[in-house]
């Protein structure tokens, strides 16, 4: 159990002073994402009720933008995908055996629009000795193409799942063959035990 | 042997519809599925298929697939259900699977047909909708 120190009466931050509420850089912020095509951004802890409800308002915002209803379905797969891998694969996470359980990811997760291209994208922490697997799996589905990409994913679907695997590597070939470009993907080195992991795909 | 009683879901927001009526041989799955753990939604259902092909629950089975939208651990789910059905009809059970998508689906349409390919003695058909 954690406990938390408040401030004890603390006067509130005067008006135009340091740390005081400013409608401009909101909005600032607001358009800024706008600018980058951004549809909407998560970021912190995700559950699997936070993926149904940012799915839902996904598809519905999508359904609006274009009529085809295989561009809406690749890019809700896609999402589905990404926040699934972060909810089983985040290192950064919350476990307690509450009544219900709490399980809880963080990670990021954004989607947006480019050049009339939609991309999501995610990241989160993973351990490092992870990150070398994990980046020779996407290496080598980035290499190929969409009848191999559509021959891999069959052929792991007949194979038993992999020790300690809970399913992601063909949620990546999912990713992969829905995705209109090879998927992009970087690590960043955090510490001796982390690394922060991304990964963006174009539908 | 006592009939097996059947297993019967309603669809929720992330689970299909589940109706597997095995004295029948009649089943089918409809709607969306990503439910948050693939394992303990299809386990029993992967069970109770697999018990009721071995005990002869039925002359024949009717399976349907009518899904719109699956995750990468569902695909997983259904080929276990697949290879028992595929294993039952090899052994003589009479097995026709209905793959049904809607006729503009490209995604459903692919996946319907990459599951074919694992079907040498079951019929399977293929069945867009509009």
């Amino acid at each position: 159990m954690t406990t938390m120190t408040q401030p004890v009466n603390e006067a509130p931050p005067t008006a135009g002073g340091p740390g005081a509420l400013s409608a401009e850089q909101v909005l600032g912020f607001q358009r800024g994402l706008a600018r980058s095509g951004i549809i909407f951004s998560f970021t912190g802890y995700i559950s699997e009720g936070i993926l149904k409800a940012l799915g839902d308002a996904l598809r519905q915002k999508i359904r609006l933008e274009v009529d085809d209803r295989n561009t809406v379905n690749r890019v809700f797969s896609v999402f589905v995908e990404q926040v699934q891998n972060i909810i089983r694969y985040s290192a950064e996470r919350i476990e307690h055996a509450d009544e219900p359980p709490v399980e809880l990811s963080s990670g990021m997760i954004t989607v947006g629009s480019e050049e009339g291209r939609f991309f999501v994208i995610c990241g989160n922490v993973i351990a490092r000795e992870d990150a070398d697997g994990l980046g020779h799996r996407l290496r080598e589905l980035a290499g190929m193409d969409s009848s191999e990409l559509r021959r891999f994913y069959k052929e792991k679907l007949r194979e038993p799942p992999e020790e300690g695997s809970k399913g992601g590597s063909i949620g990546l070939i999912e990713i992969a063959r829905r995705a209109s470009e090879p998927i992009q993907f970087d690590f960043e080195h955090l510490s001796d035990a982390h690394s922060y992991f991304v990964l963006k795909a174009y539908i | 042997m006592a009939d097996m009683d059947p297993i019967k879901h309603e669809a929720t927001e992330r689970t299909p519809a589940v109706e597997f009526d095995f004295s029948a041989g009649r089943y089918r799955i409809a709607g969306e599925s990503y439910p948050e753990d693939a394992a303990s939604f299809y386990g029993p259902l992967t069970r109770g298929l697999r018990e009721a092909v071995e005990a002869r629950a039925s002359e024949t089975v009717d399976f349907s697939v009518e899904l719109i939208y699956f995750n990468s651990s569902t695909a997983k789910a259904l080929m276990n259900l697949f290879q028992i059905l595929e294993d039952a009809a090899g052994a003589g059970v009479e097995v026709r699977i209905n793959w049904c998508y809607h006729e503009d689906d490209e995604t459903m349409e692919e996946f319907g047909e990459d599951f074919a390919e694992d079907f040498a003695h079951a019929q399977y058909r293929m069945c867009p909708t509009t």
